[in-house]
């Protein structure tokens, strides 16, 4: 799944301005498969949903500590998300293989028993008895009903979990713990002795220059969009912010 | 599975500051995990260095616009690369694991098909470590380490004062 582009972003602007965008287009894409995902047949809405609780997992991770206290909590509420989705994955990513495999063996087993026959006009079946495979069927048939199971039951959990977090307002609080910030905005560095000759001093209430006032919001308040630079340095890529697709979730 | 290093971050630092000392720790990470990750014996090396490399994949994609376009586009590909043959590698260990705790628990009659399994799999467990050691030789000698540095050392000289 291609990652959602966050607009806005400026290196040389504070960190926590940045990855607070970040953060909130990755909220709004983890909130966007629901109740799509609610489906349990809707096994590729389920799996883009855990690459962008990943997403938001690995943002929340590297930049948490710039946030109100939440984020913190969001981090492992986020990584218990992606980990049950992972699970649900694997088995959806499993069930096909091990019912290719038993195919396989079946057709492999139907053109053994028919050609060991000859020429018959009908098959006994006491000819399964000769089936190079007859041992693997019980195996492979008990491992499809337990994933099938397995899988039943991590979603009901997923669903559950979800449930859970909209109780207890998960998103809300998330978005405004991204716009608080961990640390006071430092003091601005005391003008240079000319800076002030043409009288453009410092503004008033010592809040620094204009054009670094500008690059990051008040404390406690989300940067307006409008906010954000025109246009995008060269350097931005199609999707900042996301992270690897893979099918290893429970690596 | 190896814990990633903490690194210092300052909600007021510039975001292109903190994507120089953020990557740097990462790609060192990665790098530090390559000894003995193509040993099938030991699957927690693969698994690291895997989990390393996530990391720092999630860490480049998250700072992108701090460096240098094309030569990120290039080590950004080059990370993703490896990623994937980790991950050739990885999932079989992965699924080897999972399907010899299923073989405990079934009946010794039910065993055989799992074994079939677990055969299928490591062919490609096998496959995967080739694609791997592939994809190892390929970074070295195409400098990734080096490269990611310098990236690292570009936004710092750019947004680090």
């Amino acid at each position: 799944m291609k990652a959602r582009k966050v607009k806005g972003l400026d290196p040389a602007a504070p960190l926590a301005d940045n990855a607070e965008r970040i953060v909130r287009v990755r909220l709004d894409e983890l909130g966007s498969f629901m109740p799509r995902a609610a489906d349990p047949s809707e096994v590729e809405a389920l799996h883009d949903m855990r690459i962008a609780a990943k997403r938001l997992r690995y943002i929340l991770e590297i930049t948490g500590p710039c946030f109100g206290a939440y984020a913190g909590t969001a981090v492992k509420m986020t990584k218990d998300l992606q980990d049950l989705l992972g699970e649900i994955h694997d088995c959806d990513v499993q069930i096909p293989e091990i019912t290719e495999v038993l195919e396989r063996l079946v057709t492999e087993d139907a053109v053994a028993i028919a050609t060991a026959a000859g020429d018959v006009s009908d098959l006994p079946a006491s000819a399964v008895r000769r089936a190079p495979h007859r041992r693997d069927y019980a195996g492979l048939v008990a491992l499809l009903v337990h994933l099938r199971a397995r899988r039943g039951l991590l979603f009901a959990r997923f669903l559950e979990t979800w449930r859970e977090y909209e109780r207890k307002g998960y998103r809300a609080r998330l978005e405004f713990a991204v716009s608080e910030r961990s640390e006071p905005r430092p003091p601005a560095p005391a003008p240079a002795p000319d800076a002030t000759a043409d009288g453009a001093g410092p503004a008033a209430d010592g809040a620094g220059p204009a054009e670094a006032e500008e690059a990051a919001p008040a404390e406690g308040a989300a940067p307006a969009e409008d906010a954000a630079p025109d246009s995008e340095p060269d350097a931005v890529p199609e999707d900042p912010g996301a992270v690897p697709e893979e099918a290893d979730a429970a690596a | 599975m190896a814990k990633q290093k903490d690194i210092e971050i300052h909600p007021w630092e510039p975001y292109g500051a903190a994507a120089a000392r953020v990557v740097r720790v990462r790609t060192e990470e990665l790098f530090a995990h390559e000894a003995g990750v193509l040993d099938t014996s030991d699957i927690e090396r693969v698994h690291d260095m895997r989990v390393a490399t996530r990391r720092l994949r999630a860490v480049l994609e998250i700072f992108a616009p701090c460096f240098p376009h094309k030569p990120f586009k290039e080590a950004l590909g080059d990370v993703k690369a490896l990623a994937d043959a980790l991950g050739e590698r990885r999932d079989p260990d992965v699924h080897i694991d999972a399907m010899n705790a299923f073989a405990q628990g079934v009946l010794a009659t039910q065993r055989r098909g799992v074994e079939t399994v677990v055969a299928g799999l490591r062919a490609r467990q096998a496959a995967g470590n080739e694609a791997l050691a592939e994809a190892l030789a390929h970074a070295r000698e195409n400098g990734l380490r080096e490269r990611l540095l310098g990236l690292a050392e570009a936004a710092e000289a750019e947004y680090a004062r």
